[in-house]
């Protein structure tokens, strides 16, 4: 069983969609929500999935094809 | 290992006044560990301090008396005992910057020149520095990181005076003279096929997976600490006072963020006196420029974007500390500006022609926005303003490609140069 955290950013085409729902019923993964902070216009969640890793790699495509902007937790970890 | 959130002090983190890694979010407390996220809320760890500890050691002639370097604030700094790398870096020379300062119409302007930091030239041995201290301390033999440029050449560096491992990542289409600034040192370095995104995630995955020390993931809350050092050599160097203005550039936002805690510890342990006007500005490359976005759009999210400026080592497309930049900004009542490429050259050439300081684009960043904020008055002629320049120039010549004078060209004769170069004396 692999776990990854990820932080994910929402554009505003995408804030009122059910994502994590979507996650649920799409793909045998286990979203767990720690942090979000959502308004209107954008926002952000910070969650593990637990599952399979193919699965886990289903599901960030699945997120990156919708919009959603999916980092890791640390965000950029590259650095100049 | 136990329980990592159980707050337990050694007798030598009790000592050094170091007193537990503390959630930014939640304030749940843990061991001194390579540990950066909280278990509970994911949110950032940072150091946490016994400022009565410290305050009964540190004093200025403390700190007079100390090395020619950094370590001067070790008593300030996430180390256990004595400092074993990075032994030269800091104490970079804070420049008295009249004709920069007439261009602009500043009365009272210095320059934290970090573009002649040791031994990389970038501020980044700072925290280098103290990130390879703490490793060690940890026990680790590995260190890594993932960088496009200054945190590679100064992990590498680092490592290789320390004989630790070394691994590098580095995005594939990386250009080869930044490859070669590493390759001397001796690391491993992986170019990764992908994008900068598929960096990151490796990075994160590489980071969870191995023993390694990863400077700005698992050590990350000791490493972000030795940025500290410039607000501390900012102090003392201005003779123990605070500037009213600061101009920091932003890529992961930890730097301005430091700088602020710097300047608020010494004055909480009285070896400054409180200055309430004092304002953090951020700079940003407006070819990315996410924290900018946020201050004027009024919001505190930061939504993330894909770099696209010369400014390559403040290409931070979703800054880990962005947020907290944001926030140290507002409380402070400072502002966030931003710069075009052709700003970033004039930045860089203004400086170099008036103070004779060349430095990288991310110090025509901050000139450029210094420049912005004379301009319109938020920095007031008379105000103590420092800028920070944080790294050298030698490191991005490839910016200022065609946009340099040629070379006048003469004929090996006195006439010639007569004719063509005519002096005026």
């Amino acid at each position: 069983m692999a776990h990854l955290r990820i932080h994910l950013t929402f554009p505003e085409d995408r804030v009122r969609d059910p994502i994590i729902y979507e996650i649920s019923k799409n793909f045998q993964v286990v979203p767990n929500i720690r942090r979000a902070d959502v308004s209107d216009k954008t926002g952000w969640m910070e969650l593990e999935l637990v599952g399979d890793l193919s699965e886990i790699e289903l599901t960030i495509d699945w997120l990156r094809k919708k919009g959603v902007h999916v980092d890791p937790l640390e965000k950029s970890i590259l650095e100049g | 290992m136990s329980n990592p959130s159980v707050p337990i002090q050694s007798d030598s983190a009790a000592h050094s006044g170091v007193k537990a890694l503390k959630c930014r979010e939640c304030g749940r407390r843990y061991e001194l560990l390579a540990i950066h996220v909280c278990e509970f809320c994911f949110g950032p760890l940072e150091v946490e301090y016994d400022y009565d500890v410290i305050g009964r050691k540190i004093s200025r002639q403390s700190i007079e008396a100390g090395p020619v370097s950094l370590w001067r604030y070790k008593d300030l700094l996430p180390v256990l005992g004595e400092p074993t790398a990075g032994l030269h870096a800091g104490m970079t020379p804070l420049v008295r910057a009249e004709r920069l300062g007439k261009a602009l119409g500043l009365k009272n302007l210095y320059v934290k020149n970090d573009t002649v930091n040791h031994p990389t030239l970038s501020f980044k041995d700072r925290v280098v520095a103290v990130a390879t201290t703490r490793a060690l301390e940890l026990g680790f033999t590995t260190i890594a990181c993932a960088s496009t440029g200054n945190l590679a050449n100064s992990v590498s560096a680092h490592a290789a005076s320390c004989g630790m491992e070394c691994f590098v990542f580095i995005p594939h289409d990386l250009e080869a003279g930044k490859v070669l600034g590493n390759l001397i040192y001796k690391p491993t370095v992986v170019s990764v096929k992908g994008t900068y995104d598929d960096v990151n995630r490796l990075c994160s995955e590489i980071g969870a997976e191995y023993p390694w020390a990863f400077v700005n993931i698992n050590i990350r809350p000791y490493y972000a600490e030795g940025s500290k050092s410039l607000a501390f050599e900012t102090a003392e160097q201005l003779g123990w006072r605070v500037p009213d203005q600061v101009v920091v550039p932003i890529a992961s936002g930890s730097l301005l963020t430091k700088i602020w805690k710097g300047f608020h510890e010494f004055t909480r342990l009285g070896l400054v006196d409180e200055n309430p006007l004092l304002k953090v500005n951020g700079a940003q490359a407006s070819g990315c420029s996410p924290v900018y976005q946020a201050y004027v759009s009024g919001k505190n999210h930061i939504v993330p974007v894909r770099p696209n400026t010369i400014a390559k080592s403040l290409a931070i497309g979703n800054p880990a500390d962005g947020f907290y930049a944001l926030d140290v900004v507002g409380k402070s009542g400072g502002q966030v500006e931003q710069a075009t490429d052709p700003e970033i050259i004039d930045g860089m050439k203004l400086l170099a022609e008036t103070e004779g300081i060349f430095a990288e684009t991310a110090g025509g960043v901050t000139v450029a926005c210094l420049k912005k904020l004379a301009q319109k008055g938020s920095i007031r002629p008379d105000e103590l303003t420092v800028a920070y320049i944080t790294g050298n120039g030698l490191k991005t010549m490839e910016a200022l490609a065609g946009s340099l004078s040629q070379p006048v060209s003469i004929d090996p004769n006195l006439s010639s140069f007569r004719q063509i170069v005519n002096p005026k004396s």
